[in-house]
């Protein structure tokens, strides 16, 4: 081929970037800029680059918020894996295949459900005057008002769980299918109990997929604001829950304290869904 | 060998309970003239229902909701499969790049997302801040994974670049080879990728109260503001948005099969 044909295809090559501008415009103007212009204005203070801002966040206010939301969203997400493995587990081993579609096909419509809907769902059956509430009561079991309120942390675990557990199910089926049966056979075989399988032959080849759910259910309930503000309102001191009061103003308006909150928790999220795509390429590479 | 089984069928009986019961309890509540001092609900009525669905703020929020979703959903359709399919067959390079985008949204909270479009946007002169617009903007964006996923999984189980020359050899010119030859064959890939967008959109609460709020109001927020006033009529909000919810859901799974929703999917939470 001549040169110039080869530099023909070359530019022809390049302009057939152009065709992808229109996405890419999109992202930049949506998800990059917007997102760098936090990051500017969380760091910068009248033209000084400074982490004042970041030091004014940590505040016992915002520090709370911090600690509320990482230990709701780690026992959601601990919860999660823990029994959407096993729900998973008994999903997969089923003879029966109407369960395991009828199941697997529930847990798919309801993962993506969330938000107001859920949280007023979960006021009928467990608020102060909830059936389940006044079914206790009737066995002699007080919820109220002090052993547990929906309104509160408490309730939003259970609430979340709502929406981690079907999640933890789709994500976990697919590594309980790679657990081939010759391996629990051959684990049996050279006089291993079914508990010393699990633990010594299952939990590690599963382990990171196990994670990997842990880190994206953890990301799920971190980033949560809709079904926390209507079940509690602005009662339960979150991350979410102060970054939207920031925006909307209701505390004493401080636009560079709303940032420096919204990068720490982006920090936060980009770790887990970075650990996430890490782990699942290995995942992956294991199954192979 | 035998009881093997019971664990299971006990492991599942709870899980349907625990899915089930929220959704059951919602659509009693909603017909019950009161249900918060005994067991059974105090008699039957569709009061709550008549007086919630005759109120016009009804009407509008709801069309706001579908016009949030539709449109939000035509635009991710319309830039997300040209750019698949042309990455696809001339510029595979540009792939990651394109999914890198992609995954960012799983990244960011929604209010996160808010307070960043609001922060740029307010500083620059385009009809776009306490719009709708804005609103339709940030929703693509948080939906746009469950756009891309399907169409591109789609891509992937054609023979893209057979079809490609074929309809070029037969005279086709670009448009018209994607329009009738390669959106026909990934029809599925798009209808599902819709149905997500659709699904994902039409329950979002933070973007719509953060963006816009009384402004422009979405279901999502009447049905928050109707939880702290008056709750029967709110459980009927709730079991609507239950039943759009879950028959999306189900048309997805109808249409494309399970596993046409990224494993990853954030919903509106």
């Amino acid at each position: 081929m001549t040169k110039v044909g080869v530099n023909a295809r070359k530019s022809k090559a390049r302009l057939a970037w152009l065709g992808l501008m229109p996405f890419f415009l999109f992202g930049i103007a949506f998800e990059i800029i917007p997102v760098l212009t936090l990051a500017r204005s969380s760091l910068m203070d009248k033209g000084v680059l400074t982490l004042a801002q970041f030091e004014r966040a940590l505040t016992p206010l915002f520090i709370e918020s911090f600690r509320n939301s990482i230990q709701l969203s780690a026992a959601t997400a601990l919860l999660g894996v823990v029994f959407g493995t096993i729900v998973a587990h008994a999903i997969v081993t089923t003879r029966n295949q109407f369960v395991r579609d009828a199941i697997t096909a529930l847990a798919d419509v309801t993962t993506n459900f969330g938000g107001a809907p859920l949280a007023f769902a979960f006021i009928v059956i467990l608020g102060s005057t909830g059936v389940v509430t006044l079914i206790l009561q009737t066995i002699g079991i007080n919820l109220y008002p002090t052993t547990f309120r929906i309104y509160s942390i408490q309730g939003l675990t259970v609430a979340y769980l709502y929406f981690q557990l079907p999640l933890m199910i789709l994500l976990v089926i697919p590594s309980l299918l790679g657990l081939r049966r010759e391996w629990r056979e051959a684990a049996i075989n050279l006089g291993a109990s079914p508990m010393q399988y699990w633990l010594r032959v299952a939990l590690p080849i599963l382990a990171p997929s196990l994670l990997g759910g842990f880190l994206l259910l953890f990301a799920n309930a971190f980033g949560a604001y809709a079904t926390a503000w209507t079940l509690t309102g602005p009662d339960v001191n979150l991350v979410t829950v102060q970054i939207a009061a920031l925006v909307r103003g209701e505390v004493q308006l401080d636009p560079a304290l709303a940032d420096a909150l919204a990068m720490l928790s982006l920090g936060v999220m980009t770790l887990c869904v970075a650990g996430y795509q890490w782990l699942g390429g290995r995942a992956h590479k294991g199954a192979r | 060998m035998k009881d093997r089984g019971i664990w299971r069928v006990i492991v599942i009986a709870l899980f349907l309970t625990f899915m089930i019961v929220p959704f059951l309890a919602t659509v009693l509540f909603s017909i019950s003239v009161r249900w918060d001092r005994t067991i059974f609900p105090e008699g039957l009525t569709l009061e709550w229902w008549d007086k919630v669905t005759s109120r016009s703020a009804f009407e509008t929020t709801l069309t706001n909701s579908f016009i949030v979703s539709f449109a939000t959903m035509f635009a991710l359709a319309i830039l997300v499969t040209p750019t698949a399919y042309w990455a696809h067959v001339r510029v595979p390079r540009g792939k990651p790049f394109i999914e890198f985008l992609t995954i960012i949204p799983f990244g960011i909270p929604g209010v996160v997302l808010a307070l960043a479009l609001i922060r740029f946007y307010s500083t620059v002169p385009l009809p776009l801040i306490n719009t709708p617009n804005i609103l339709v903007a940030a929703c693509m964006v948080i939906a746009l994974p469950f756009m891309y996923r399907p169409v591109a999984n789609a891509l992937d189980a054609i023979d893209v670049h057979v079809l490609t020359e074929a309809a070029q050899s037969l005279g086709a010119g670009l448009w018209q080879t994607m329009i009738r030859v390669i959106v026909p064959n990934i029809m599925p890939g798009i209808v599902s990728g819709c149905l997500l967008v659709f699904s994902t959109v039409f329950a979002e609460f933070t973007l719509a109260n953060l963006l816009v709020g009384t402004r422009f109001k979405t279901f999502p927020i009447y049905l928050v503001e109707f939880t702290r006033f008056d709750g029967r009529q709110a459980s009927a909000l709730a079991v609507i948005s239950f039943v759009i919810a879950w028959l999306t859901s189900l048309l997805i799974i109808g249409i494309a099969g399970r596993g046409a929703r990224p494993a990853e999917s954030l919903g509106a939470r």
